[in-house]
């Protein structure tokens, strides 16, 4: 087994790892059991801002990490911002493998639906 | 950093150390070398070893040819009989065709699927999930043309011992020669090659305390005429049926490890079951939703194997950053294990086990803490699921 420092660093300290509930909480969801990996990210938004970004994950460290890493960017990001995350950064920040940039596909999706989502 | 994953190998015993040190250095020699001192007292050394090897095992020292591990010794016994029978018997009418199972090690399916693909007829037997071959299935399977049952005493993943007494009597009772991959119950479990009745053993040092790189199968010379062709040819060491310069430190510490576990072994066996036990019993009281995969009756001491419900088996090992143990896992490759694919897991559940292998030197105090990790990431992971 060899994965990158982030991608453990990230599994080991989950910060973010959580639900949110109440006012202005989009929700984006995507995979599914069968796939191996369901992805939950949840952000709280104020005016034109992101104030809070929780994640949830069924799956490998990858796709752990992707979502962390996702939910980071979102916590306080401007709406406008978060144009700005590809799968690609993902990838480059994690050092994943190429048999894992789905789950990075799967975080930009998840964290994109719960931006479009949150009103 | 808690290592249990004495499955996959253990550390050298420091007698074993000990005692192949000077085969290194000063006592450097040959042991084919015939006309001097150095070459003497290596070969002295080797036969000293093969006959700790072969008391361990009930069989005698010309029975065992030293071999660079398992896996060649696997190679050696599958490949080896398969040439001698298509030698002896010709295409037509001869035995051309070898039985094993589905849990065996790729060591051994491997070789076997080479052989397929040369033209032999191959049965991989199911296991149920106990993973315990049903020998009345083996009886019929077999056919007068079956040259060879490979079947292993136990199971790398699952720990499960095979019966293969009863699977010697009914391979025999068609003329098929009994293979076994003994790796994992040689020095842990009592394991002879008389009351077992086989006709080849594959062993490796280094799962019993003894160095990398060096192993031996048995072939049986008392009572049947079993034939075997060598894989490698180059100067007819060990009886012509494995060629090369004999690896002897690798081997006096092999034959070390052997001494050892045949003195040490019924200790060993108790306490290392009961730190199994407690292992299990620590992760059953954190851990619901906890299956052990294979029959607990007939096992391995030192080993458990366990699967848990609703986490992703990669995330679990890559959480417990300082207990070693494995899965069927890796983080670029989320293969399922085939053995337990075998017993009739789904991947997911495949997927999300771990094997737990204790040894020498496993304390209490190691399997208590393992437990409480376990335990620990698998309650994280569920809480951070959504599904």
């Amino acid at each position: 087994m060899k994965c990158s420092d982030e991608v453990l660093r990230r599994v080991r300290d989950l910060r973010r790892a959580g639900s949110l509930q109440g006012d202005h909480v989009g929700t984006g969801e995507v995979g599914t059991l069968d796939e191996g990996t369901v992805m939950r990210i949840q952000v709280r938004r104020e005016g034109d801002r992101i104030v809070e970004a929780r994640f949830k994950v069924f799956g490998c460290s990858a796709a752990i990490a992707s979502a962390s890493l996702v939910a980071e960017w979102l916590d306080g990001a401007a709406i406008e911002e978060t144009g700005t995350m590809t799968p690609e950064r993902i990838v480059r920040q994690l050092a994943l493998a190429p048999e894992r940039e789905h789950v990075a596909r799967m975080a930009v999706e998840a964290g994109l639906d719960a931006v479009r989502t949150a009103k | 950093m808690i290592y249990l994953d004495h499955h996959a190998t253990t550390p050298v015993d420091a007698r074993v150390l000990e005692a192949m040190l000077p085969f290194f250095s000063e006592r450097f020699g040959n042991a084919a070398s015939k006309q001097h001192r150095f070459g003497w007292d290596a070969n002295d050394a080797v036969e000293r070893a093969r006959k700790q090897i072969a008391t361990l095992i009930g069989a005698g020292s010309r029975d065992i040819v030293f071999t660079s591990g398992a896996t060649e010794a696997n190679n050696l016994a599958i490949k080896g009989v398969a040439r001698a029978a298509e030698g002896a018997e010709g295409s037509e009418g001869g035995r051309d065709h070898i039985v094993t199972i589905a849990t065996e090690h790729k060591a051994v399916l491997d070789p076997i699927a080479t052989l397929q693909r040369r033209g032999w007829r191959v049965t991989v037997l199911p296991v149920p999930a106990s993973g315990i071959v049903d020998v009345s299935a083996l009886a019929d399977a077999l056919t007068e043309r079956t040259a060879l049952v490979s079947v292993m005493a136990a199971n790398n993943e699952i720990g499960v011992l095979q019966p293969i007494r009863e699977i010697a009597v009914v391979a025999h009772a068609k003329g098929a020669w009994v293979h076994t991959d003994a790796v994992q119950a040689v020095g842990k479990v009592a394991f002879d090659v008389e009351e077992l009745d086989v006709d080849f053993a594959s062993m490796s040092a280094h799962k019993a305390y003894g160095p990398k790189g060096v192993g031996a199968l048995y072939v049986r010379r008392k009572n049947r005429d079993v034939k075997v062709v060598a894989e490698i040819d180059g100067g007819g060491h060990e009886r012509g049926m494995r060629s090369g310069t004999l690896n002897v430190p690798g081997i006096v510490g092999f034959g070390k490890a052997a001494e050892i576990a045949r003195a040490e072994m019924p200790a060993e066996a108790t306490r290392v079951a009961a730190l199994r036990d407690r292992l299990l019993d620590g992760l059953r009281a954190k851990t619901d939703g906890l299956t052990v995969n294979g029959s607990m009756e007939m096992r391995l001491p030192g080993n458990v194997n366990v699967s848990f419900a609703g986490v992703d088996g990669e995330a679990l090992l890559v959480s417990l950053d300082d207990v070693a143990v494995s899965s069927g896992a890796a983080c670029t490759q989320a293969e399922p294990s085939h053995v337990l694919i075998a017993l009739g897991l789904s991947n997911d559940r495949a997927l999300a086990s771990l094997r737990f292998g204790i040894g020498r030197w496993t304390t209490a105090a190691d399997v208590d803490y393992a437990a409480k990790k376990v335990s620990d990431v698998v309650a994280r992971l569920r809480q951070m699921s959504p599904v």
